[in-house]
């Protein structure tokens, strides 16, 4: 069984204006010791998932109104606050998007390792410290035993995203939840934290998610790509197969979308923007969401009134579209498929 | 804002490599905090320095006085009643012959004493009620803040006075339980403020992801960045309860003679003025002293411990 199985999970806000369906019948499972890519742009629900699997989402107003998260065995869904208070950080850890922010800054940096770590473990300070010195080292801080008593301001934000991952680390959790871990740092900084990240969850066999946007983070780091759209799943897949054989319109236009150094496209200089807006999540239309965007669908199409399922076009690639790349008549993705 | 030290100070780090520039591993690092950061911006505030030396310089002589003065502060002597301020006797003497600088250090004490006390209450009811109501938000929160709404409607002087009627007695506890019962609403919504914005901070977010119980999240991340504010608060509320004090025990409801206040030693002033004057404008002198200082201290303070709301 997969170490995290999540099943028609919607999660919804219920605002003054509406209920807005931030979530909405998301499912996918991670397997021990693999990672999967959550891509998507901004607003398509990537954050409110992990938080929901975390059970963090701000309630009120969000709740999570059916499905199921399964971690390990237990529904997480339906344990008790304090039971999952026992599991966040112990099995589950997460580190979040913004490094500058995400630590506290009246404790110093070795407080806030050492906490979690007694949070969990029965430990003397002694042994805490050391075992936080040891994870400072471990995230390839320079100087971890005289850094430990520093505070967070006087640390980078590469290093700051570097402690957010040592303390994440510092109960050997199962699954780590990085919610786009390197979208507030510098290009080069991104690079080694994704490094760093990729080392560090083969030496401890953890399984991850990451979240971005941004797909060349997913193709470095992940094995399986799940592509988010207003909040559903529209595509998944292994990431190789995903870059090489996108099936979704939405897929083939964020990969259109990325800046390429080669291949057809980049001589005219511009980035290929995908027109339209993504729906409103209030009142999200009956039809295919992503339908009013879409090159290929027609009015007349099913898929203009009838949301299309999530169906299986290759062993291990699903895709949510009535207009999959390999059906599409005469096109030119289609015919690169092999049989 | 001067919250980073200077670069200079600091060894360079290669971010993004396993090694430091070599050489520079052994460099000594300036510490600092927010505390020595905040010090560093109140020293640079003359006015506040200043009105902090008056304070201590007060406080001192409060505190320090009665126990080297000469003079027994309750020893009526007629011979020597109502004399102008001279060396013998700085603040001079009062009707009943008593010396007022030793009077005024004693008076000082109580002043000061239900000052503080009062003070203190009223933040300990304002942190427990506001951070209750900012932490668990919702309906609670919406409750307590109808309620809070509720009470401010109660008039504090005329309060306290009621308040003072029930107990029948005015001591030092009745007088700080009648200050302080009836003006914690505005602490009370400060703290709430705080932490309500405190509260969408990531870090508490981060605190709740590794498994922080209510407890942590509020004792160890929410109340102690509140603690900034709650200082300054000290000093904002300081003058209005001095003075309330000041005011009770002048109209009589203070601390009964021949113990002493400052309302209560204005209250003996008050049927002499025309004669000796000296006698009300000590006390009165010094509590208007006492008020400026803490608002200026509050002024320093806030400048001091949240830079943001000074930029010029």
């Amino acid at each position: 069984m997969a170490l995290l199985e999540v099943t028609d999970l919607r999660t919804h806000f219920f605002t003054r204006e509406g209920v807005v369906h931030a979530v909405d019948g998301v499912s996918f499972a991670v397997e021990r010791g693999k990672t999967l890519g959550i891509v998507g742009e901004s607003g398509c629900g990537k954050s409110v998932l992990a938080l929901s699997i975390m059970g963090l989402i701000p309630r009120p107003p969000a709740k999570i109104v059916s499905g199921s998260v399964v971690f390990d065995g237990s529904d997480l869904v339906r344990l008790r606050e304090k039971e999952l208070e026992d599991l966040r950080g112990r099995e589950i850890a997460m580190i979040f998007q913004d490094p500058m922010t995400s630590l506290n800054p009246t404790l110093t940096i070795g407080t806030q390792i050492t906490e979690t770590i007694r949070r969990h473990y029965d430990v003397s300070k002694q042994d805490a410290r050391k075992k936080a010195i040891e994870l400072m080292e471990e995230v390839q801080i320079p100087r971890a035993a005289e850094r430990l008593d520093d505070y967070p301001h006087r640390f980078s934000g590469g290093m700051r995203q570097r402690v957010m991952i040592a303390i994440a680390l510092s109960c050997d959790p199962k699954l780590l939840i990085a919610d786009e871990p390197t979208t507030a740092l510098d290009v080069t900084v991104q690079a080694a934290v994704l490094d760093l990240l990729d080392d560090l969850r083969h030496q401890h066999d953890m399984a991850m998610i990451i979240i971005t946007h941004d797909m060349g983070v997913v193709a470095e780091a992940a094995d399986d790509i799940l592509v988010m759209y207003a909040g559903q799943v529209v595509e998944q897949a292994q990431v190789l197969e995903l870059f090489d054989h996108p099936e979704h319109p939405y897929t083939e236009a964020l990969l259109s979308a990325l800046p390429q150094i080669e291949g057809e496209g980049i001589r005219s200089g511009r980035l290929t923007a995908i027109p339209g807006r993504p729906p409103d999540l209030i009142h999200p239309p009956e039809a295919c969401r992503f339908a009013s965007r879409c090159p290929y669908a027609n009015a007349n199409d099913t898929c203009a009134t009838v949301m299309p399922e999530l169906r299986e076009v290759r062993p291990g690639h699903q895709v949510r579209s009535a207009h999959p790349a390999s059906e599409r008549a005469g096109s030119v993705v289609g015919s690169e498929v092999p049989a | 804002m001067a919250i980073n030290p200077p670069e200079a100070t600091r060894a360079p780090l290669v971010e993004g490599e396993r090694t430091l520039q070599s050489g520079a591993a052994g460099a000594p690092l300036r510490q600092s905090n927010l505390w020595m950061d905040a010090w560093r911006r109140y020293v640079r505030n003359k006015a506040a320095v200043f009105a902090g030396s008056v304070f201590i310089l007060l406080v001192l002589y409060c505190v320090l006085w009665p126990i080297f003065s000469p003079y027994d502060p309750y020893a009526v002597d007629f011979a020597q009643k109502s004399q102008s301020p001279s060396f013998a006797h700085p603040f001079g003497t009062d009707q009943f012959g008593r010396d007022l600088f030793t009077r005024a250090a004693l008076g000082g004490r109580v002043s000061m004493l239900i000052g503080f006390g009062a003070t203190l209450a009223i933040l300990l009811i304002g942190v427990a009620y506001g951070s209750i109501s900012g932490f668990v938000g919702g309906r609670l929160d919406n409750a307590m803040m109808r309620v809070l709404d509720t009470l401010y409607g109660l008039p504090y002087l005329p309060f306290a006075i009621i308040i003072l009627a029930i107990f029948g007695d005015a001591s030092l506890w009745t007088l700080m339980v009648a200050l302080s019962v009836a003006s914690w609403f505005t602490s009370a919504r400060i703290v709430r403020g705080q932490i309500i914005t405190l509260k969408e901070n990531d870090y508490i977010r981060a605190a709740k992801a590794v498994g922080a119980r209510w407890f942590r999240v509020l004792g160890r991340h929410l109340l102690p960045n509140t603690l900034g504010v709650l200082i300054i608060a000290i000093f904002l509320e300081l003058p209005g309860v001095i003075l309330g004090e000041a005011f009770l025990s002048f109209i009589g409801l203070g601390i009964s003679p021949p113990e002493a206040s400052w309302g209560q030693m204005a209250n003996d002033g008050r049927t002499v003025y025309r004669t000796s004057p000296h006698i009300i404008a000590v006390p009165s002198i010094l509590i208007a002293t006492l008020i400026l200082c803490a608002n200026f201290i509050a002024d320093g303070l806030r400048d001091a411990l949240d830079p943001r709301t000074r930029e010029t």
